[in-house]
């Protein structure tokens, strides 16, 4: 286990470590941010003198040298846009998106297990069309477009939500409606076709004709044999959404997390808030992929870890 | 104390907030701006969402009626000029910052060096850049010395927003801003909300809307949508297709004018008969009505709204005259040939609509028109480039002091970041209007910088595009020229 860990942690911080280089490179071939920051009618030696002040105006190989220096410190200097450490919004952010995250994906969790055994139980029968059908629709419905069409229902019309922002726990159920509809949808159809699978199986036959309670045979040997897949996606979307998945439905509901950041970043060319962004998400992404394997490992002893 | 002061702050707006159905008797409004303040020190940016904040908690030394014309604020009386290089500025007495520091003479000549030290790296510098120093000469009065004569000088005391100086040196002053305006600071939760509460020891007139919560919608339709559900009184730029479907919308005459800049010097708009047809194609009021839904205006053949110092009101729109255009295409000896449009898409409202527009008519008028839209860095390189300068680039210019000297000396004069001319005659009337203190005297050198920019058509002048505000229906605000959102000027049922 130790080797594992070991591996585990130096894989990804190559993974890190690549995903910044990228960075560092794309966001100084692409795009100027002293042209972008300063207002149009600026002066050449305004342009300069801002160019000087970000350091732009050194050699690459330099600024290189001297972003990872600062880079292993978490130091990525100070956002051109907001005027303060880039990695202070990136910690006062990240945690909003965490939590409409787990909103949103537990909501889906909690409904998709159920729905999805209840359809596998009688392929074919109206709760399984029903289903498949609500989780195609699901899937097919833009996230943006249900977005305003909860604003629109939920808020505008019976006002028993707000529209937007953060503060309260009403204010979260709206984005984490929308956010979680689309995981419910492709977690539903999972649950239901891995455990079809598993319900075919010899061993869930003889448990049984053995006698064993049904809830016990569906609830504990099939569902944590089919669990793998379904982990493998409930760690899919949440890197998804950390990764900036998030994006369209924290813009639709103003909602103050890492997605909405890293649009405006974008926006803004503030290339020192960008690379903050996808570092921070490459090691959400890493981190969440070493979780997942021990996961796995829990629920099926039998995996090699290596 | 301070620490009690703003507890006892934050208490009187909690009570105020948490009164539930109650709190339309209390006057209070929620703002949704299109962008959250990157900092609430006045001084450091640019940037539209600081600006609407800042300006309800800071004074300047003078201001604008909602119509755009300059009257004293902080000052007592206009600025009088007692040397070519050497404006006189009085105070007005008994004003003190929101913390009880007194606003004197050494305020604002903090606030003037402070602004202007190259150390600073202010975002503001391209509007105090004439300054060379200020000296207090009393209490109450100050010196202002620039690099030469300077007569727009009053325009910039107009963006001057004066800071405490005790209180300003302090590391945590860009999150908790204190001023002597009508509003002062309660709370700034980032990414949330923003909370004003009256200043009950203003010197000016009381105003009546008793506290302000700004929030921050970037997405039009989410912020039309807290509109209509009741949650914001007040929402910035607001589509023109959607005003039918708010409580109340406002409509001012705004900052920004799209023009295309013709190229003067090379190319087939070398030629005045082919800038002159452009201009001749292009039937603006359908743009206006179209594109707008009518909330935009034919610009008056000049970067200038009526508003604006500089503005020649016997310069009008070229007309729309399709057949003369074609005429005098082929008289030009141009018919067919290609000419470039360079723009860029959602930077400004409707931008891509325009130049997809403006390309139309030209192809009607006989030419083939190559469009191009850039990626907004790109696009600058292209508006930036002084060496291969295109055709005819797109832009939409703003000018936020209301003087023809900004955007004249950027587009007109020869030189300018975004002028495809090397008229001298025409650069050297905006740099003597530049310099020239006897007020009359300038506005007549603009009105012929106007006029002869005009006939040589350096330029299609398209719109004057207006500011619309969505409203709730128990707001009340008329709007103003300089697109200052002022509480104060608000009211509410």
């Amino acid at each position: 286990m130790g080797r594992f860990i070991y591996r585990r942690l130096i894989h990804g911080l190559i993974v890190i470590l690549g995903v910044t280089v990228i960075v560092f490179v794309v966001t100084r071939m692409v795009g100027d941010p002293v042209q972008v920051m300063l207002p149009l009618e600026s002066t050449p030696e305004q342009r300069a003198a801002f160019e000087k002040k970000l350091g732009l105006d050194r050699p690459i190989p330099i600024q290189f040298v001297e972003f990872m220096g600062n880079m292993a410190r978490l130091d990525f200097g100070d956002s051109l846009w907001q005027k303060r450490p880039a990695m202070e919004i990136v910690f006062e952010k990240l945690p909003m998106t965490i939590l409409l995250t787990a909103v949103g994906i537990g909501f889906a969790c909690v409904l998709a297990i159920p729905l999805g055994i209840i359809a596998a139980l009688r392929p074919g029968g109206v709760v399984d069309r029903v289903t498949v059908f609500g989780s195609l629709l699901g899937l097919s419905v833009p996230q943006f477009w249900l977005g305003l069409l909860f604003i629109v229902v939920f808020a505008v019309q019976f006002k028993i939500l707000p529209t937007s922002g953060a503060g309260t726990p009403s204010h979260i159920l709206l984005p984490a409606l929308t956010m979680g509809l689309p995981t419910l949808a492709r977690l539903v159809m999972l649950v239901r076709s891995s455990m079809i699978d598993e319900l075919n199986r010899q061993y869930v036959k003889t448990s049984f004709a053995k006698g064993l309670p049904f809830v016990r045979v569906v609830g504990l040997h099939a569902l944590r044999n089919a669990g793998l897949p379904i982990m493998t996606l409930v760690g899919w979307e949440v890197i998804r959404s950390l990764a900036g998945y998030s994006v369209v439905v924290e813009t639709v509901f103003a909602w103050p997390g890492i997605g909405l950041t890293a649009i405006q970043a974008i926006e803004r060319e503030d290339l020192i808030l960008i690379q903050a962004i996808v570092f921070t998400a490459a090691v959400c992404v890493v981190v969440i992929n070493i979780a997942m394997d021990f996961i796995y490992k829990l629920i099926d002893p039998r995996l090699k870890l290596t | 104390m301070k620490k009690r002061g703003c507890l006892f702050l934050a208490a009187v707006w909690m009570g105020i907030f948490l009164t539930g159905p109650g709190w339309a008797q209390t006057r209070q409004i929620t703002i949704a701006l299109g962008s959250e303040p990157t900092t609430l020190d006045p001084q450091i940016r640019e940037d539209g969402g600081e600006r609407a904040v800042n300006d309800n908690i800071y004074d300047t030394v003078l201001t604008r009626t909602p119509e755009g014309d300059l009257i004293p604020s902080l000052a007592a009386q206009m600025p009088e000029l007692v040397a070519p290089d050497t404006w006189e500025v009085t105070l007005r007495p008994g004003i003190t910052f929101h913390n009880g520091e007194p606003m004197t003479a050494d305020a604002v000549v903090y606030s003037i060096q402070r602004v202007i030290d190259p150390d600073f790296n202010s975002e503001q510098i391209s509007f105090f850049s004439t300054i060379k120093a200020a000296r207090a000469t009393g209490d109450l009065t100050l010196h202002v010395i620039t690099d030469g004569p300077d007569p727009i000088l009053p325009s910039r005391l107009y963006w001057l927003k004066v800071v405490p100086p005790v209180h300003s040196k302090d590391p945590g002053f860009a999150e908790n801003p204190v001023g002597t305006g009508p509003y002062r600071f309660v709370t700034w939760q980032r990414g949330q909300h923003i909370d004003l509460v009256r200043n009950d020891d203003y010197w000016g007139d009381a105003p009546q809307i008793m506290a302000v919560r700004y929030r921050f919608i970037e997405e039009p339709g989410t912020r039309l949508a807290g509109l209509m559900a009741g949650e914001f009184d007040l929402i910035t730029n607001l589509l023109p297709e959607f005003t039918s479907h708010v409580p109340k919308s406002v409509n001012v005459l705004g900052l920004e004018h799209p023009i295309v800049i013709l190229n003067a010097d090379s190319g087939i708009t070398k030629d005045p008969q082919v800038r002159q047809a452009l201009n001749l194609a292009v039937n603006k009021m359908a743009l206006a009505n179209g594109l707008f839904e009518g909330y935009a205006q034919v610009a008056q053949g000049q970067l200038l709204s009526p508003s604006f110092f500089g503005y020649n009101d016997q310069v009008t729109a070229y007309p729309y005259d399709p057949d003369r255009a074609k005429k005098l295409i082929e008289a030009a000896g141009v018919k067919g040939q290609t000419i470039e449009l360079i723009g860029t898409s959602g930077r400004w409202l409707k931008d891509r609509d325009l130049v997809e527009a403006v390309a139309g008519y030209w192809e009607q008028a006989g030419l083939k028109v190559n469009v191009r839209i850039f990626e907004f860095n790109e696009y600058l390189n292209r508006l930036f480039d002084r060496k291969t300068r295109a055709d005819a680039i797109f832009v939409v210019s703003s000018n936020e002091l209301l003087d023809a000297d900004k955007s004249f000396s950027a587009y007109y004069k020869s030189g300018g970041v975004g002028a495809s001319n090397t008229d001298a005659t025409l650069a050297s009337l905006i740099d003597a209007a530049r310099s020239e203190t006897d007020e009359q005297k300038r506005e007549n050198l603009y009105h012929q910088a106007v006029k002869r920019a005009y006939d040589q058509a350096y330029f299609v002048w398209l719109l004057n595009i207006e500011d619309i505000y969505g409203l709730s229906q128990r707001l009340d605000w008329p709007g103003r020229v300089d697109a200052r959102l002022l509480v104060q000027e608000m009211t509410c049922q």
